[in-house]
């Protein structure tokens, strides 16, 4: 890794520098939240954000896409390529760089997604220091520290950054867009003591201890009708989150009937045909197993295949859930047994 | 050989009928589909006695309508219901939330009787099966198109079950109920893109109540957020008031 320092009155310089060779996106304000859309002018960027409305998975596995295009004729392919233009997402949070690591295990493996993966080679991840927000609990996983995952990591010391790189791409974008200078021991130092209090600040204590033995054990409780009754089944939570990777797929035809585009779209397993097969059979056909369910995949089931839980802890879920459901008093409901 | 398509309207504003004048760009590619046998909003002639297809717009409220809609089931193979007031009852069943007759004499006088019949508005599903719906007010002629296909290709009904909060959150819109503002998309039936809310409107239901609402759950949510819990009730009549008969 190499290490940097930009004055912060710099900063400016490095997007308008990428913006001549990249498309730039980062958080942006839209009506009183922030949401990750393409800039140009840099006093558009938000570095003060809190979390923004859809995590950046939207850039790379958007909520609806185009696989390929069709002729009705002859079932012939017309069109499967996939374009992704050379693009920076910059500003993301340790949490969201986290994220799209666990989502690189589902689509970068042993079927690699060649749609998520184009896109995934075409960008360059520049993360940010950052706050804790109300609704945030990423110190519960240990996703508010991040080790590698982004080309540049920029920790806020104030007057200055101290810049991570962890790619030879991330220094060369750094020496060619905006003056910066080599660390001194002083930086060093500061940097310890900001990340030490940057760790301090996050105190959002939830007991995660032996979290999938109090899944199982906890499998029929009573607790999950409550929420099974609370749940809108609106599929709110699965769009907002940044982990969450399932999608339909569905057929289009265009008006003349000739021509068609296969289309997938961000699924939920919130919704009730999500595990409908055929012949009628539901495997998740009341509220409260579908509420269940989801946080079985996401604390035990991609657990027991990647070694670390679905989430980050990033609230999102917590701020779009209109019933107020969240990871946080899940947990909390299964061992108190009460929901509160 | 082409469908022959019939398009009826009952009670409504023949907004939907216009919609699908309105989609310029595919009119040609989708008249080629079908051969349009009627088309009460664009031609001047008659319902003819046979037909493949009918698409029915607007609400039953009158005999003649519910005649009409049994002569339709009994002639075409396929019935296509278009918009809120055919699928829902929609505009026209609101007039069924107060005393009926007393809203109707004010409207056209007492003792006037301007409908044989004339009775409370209803869904066309309350008088015959519906095969296809294209929800909405007004429809987008997109779907109308899709659906269109669908009957045509003989491929399932597909019109979205769940509600509207999740393609409202793909549009990454601010919730209404965040901002203490009531809000029907967390009860609505999906399918249209979030387009009011993206627009700067809260949703107010055109596209019929989700069948997997959580209508309770929807209550709970509206005084959590201080709103009046039955203010969810009040604000389904514009275009869920025949709720109860909706089927």
């Amino acid at each position: 890794m190499f290490f940097r320092v930009i004055d912060k009155e710099r900063l400016p310089d490095l997007v308008t520098g990428l913006s001549t060779e990249y498309e730039v996106i980062a958080p942006v304000e839209k009506d009183g939240r922030f949401v990750y859309a393409p800039v140009v002018d840099p006093g558009d960027v938000r570095l003060d954000y809190d979390t923004t409305l859809l995590p950046p998975k939207k850039w790379f596995f958007p909520a609806e896409e185009t696989l390929m295009r069709f002729r009705v004729a002859d079932n012939e392919v017309l069109d499967d390529e996939v374009f992704a233009a050379p693009r920076v997402l910059f500003g993301l949070h340790p949490c969201d760089i986290n994220a799209l690591l666990l989502m690189d295990n589902v689509f970068t493996g042993r079927y690699a997604d060649p749609y998520y993966m184009r896109r995934r080679e075409q960008t360059l991840l520049i993360g940010v220091s950052c706050s804790p927000s109300d609704t945030c609990f990423c110190n519960v996983w240990d996703t508010n520290e991040v080790h590698w995952g982004f080309d540049v990591f920029l920790t806020d010391m104030g007057d200055r950054y101290f810049a991570s790189c962890r790619t030879v791409k991330g220094a060369e974008i750094l020496d060619r867009f905006v003056e910066n200078r080599t660390v001194t021991d002083e930086d060093t130092r500061e940097f310890q003591r900001v990340v030490h209090d940057f760790k301090d600040a996050f105190d959002r204590s939830v007991d995660t201890t032996q979290l999938p033995v109090l899944l199982d054990a906890k499998f029929d409780s009573p607790i999950w009708d409550e929420f099974g009754e609370k749940c809108l089944s609106c599929g709110a939570c699965s769009m907002v989150c940044p982990t969450c990777y399932c999608f339909d797929v569905h057929d289009r035809l265009e008006p003349d009937q000739k021509s068609g585009v296969r289309v997938r779209t961000w699924d939920s397993c919130q919704f009730k045909e999500f595990a409908a097969v055929a012949h009628g059979q539901n495997f998740r056909d009341t509220r409260a197993s579908r509420v269940k369910y989801r946080y079985y995949h996401k604390q035990w089931g991609y657990l027991s295949k990647f070694e670390r839980v679905l989430c980050v802890g990033c609230g999102r879920c917590a701020r779009a859930c209109p019933a107020g459901i969240n990871p946080v008093n899940v947990i909390e409901a299964l061992q108190t047994g009460e929901v509160r | 050989m082409a469908p022959r398509v019939a398009i009826i309207g009952l009670a409504s504003d023949f907004g939907c009928q216009v919609q699908v004048t309105n989609m310029e760009d595919h009119l040609l590619d989708v008249l080629g589909l079908m051969d349009l046998s009627y088309w009460q909003l664009a031609s001047s002639g008659h319902l003819p006695d046979e037909y493949d297809v009918a698409v029915i717009e607007g609400a039953v409220t009158t005999a003649d309508h519910a005649e009409a809609l049994l002569k339709a089931r009994e002639t075409a193979a396929v019935v296509i219901a278009i918009g809120s007031c055919a699928i829902t009852g929609g505009i026209p069943a609101l007039a069924g939330t107060a005393d009926y007759d007393a809203r109707y004499g004010v409207v056209y006088g007492d003792g006037v009787a301007v409908a044989r019949g004339r009775q409370l508005p209803a869904p066309v599903s309350s008088v015959i099966e519906v095969d296809y719906h294209v929800p909405g007010c007004p429809i987008d002629p997109a779907e109308f198109v899709t659906v269109l296909s669908r009957a045509i290709m003989g491929l399932k009904d597909d019109m979205p079950r769940d509600p509207m909060c999740a393609i409202c959150k793909t549009q990454e819109n601010v919730c209404f109920l965040d901002r203490g503002r009531a809000c029907l998309g967390l009860v609505t039936r999906t399918g249209c893109t979030a387009k009011c809310v993206t627009l700067g409107r809260p949703c107010t239901g055109c596209r019929g109540i989700s069948p997997e609402a959580n209508i309770p759950a929807a209550r709970l949510v509206y005084a959590e957020k201080g709103l009046d819990p039955l203010e969810l009730d009040r604000l389904f009549d514009l275009y869920n008031a025949a709720r109860e008969v909706v089927v």
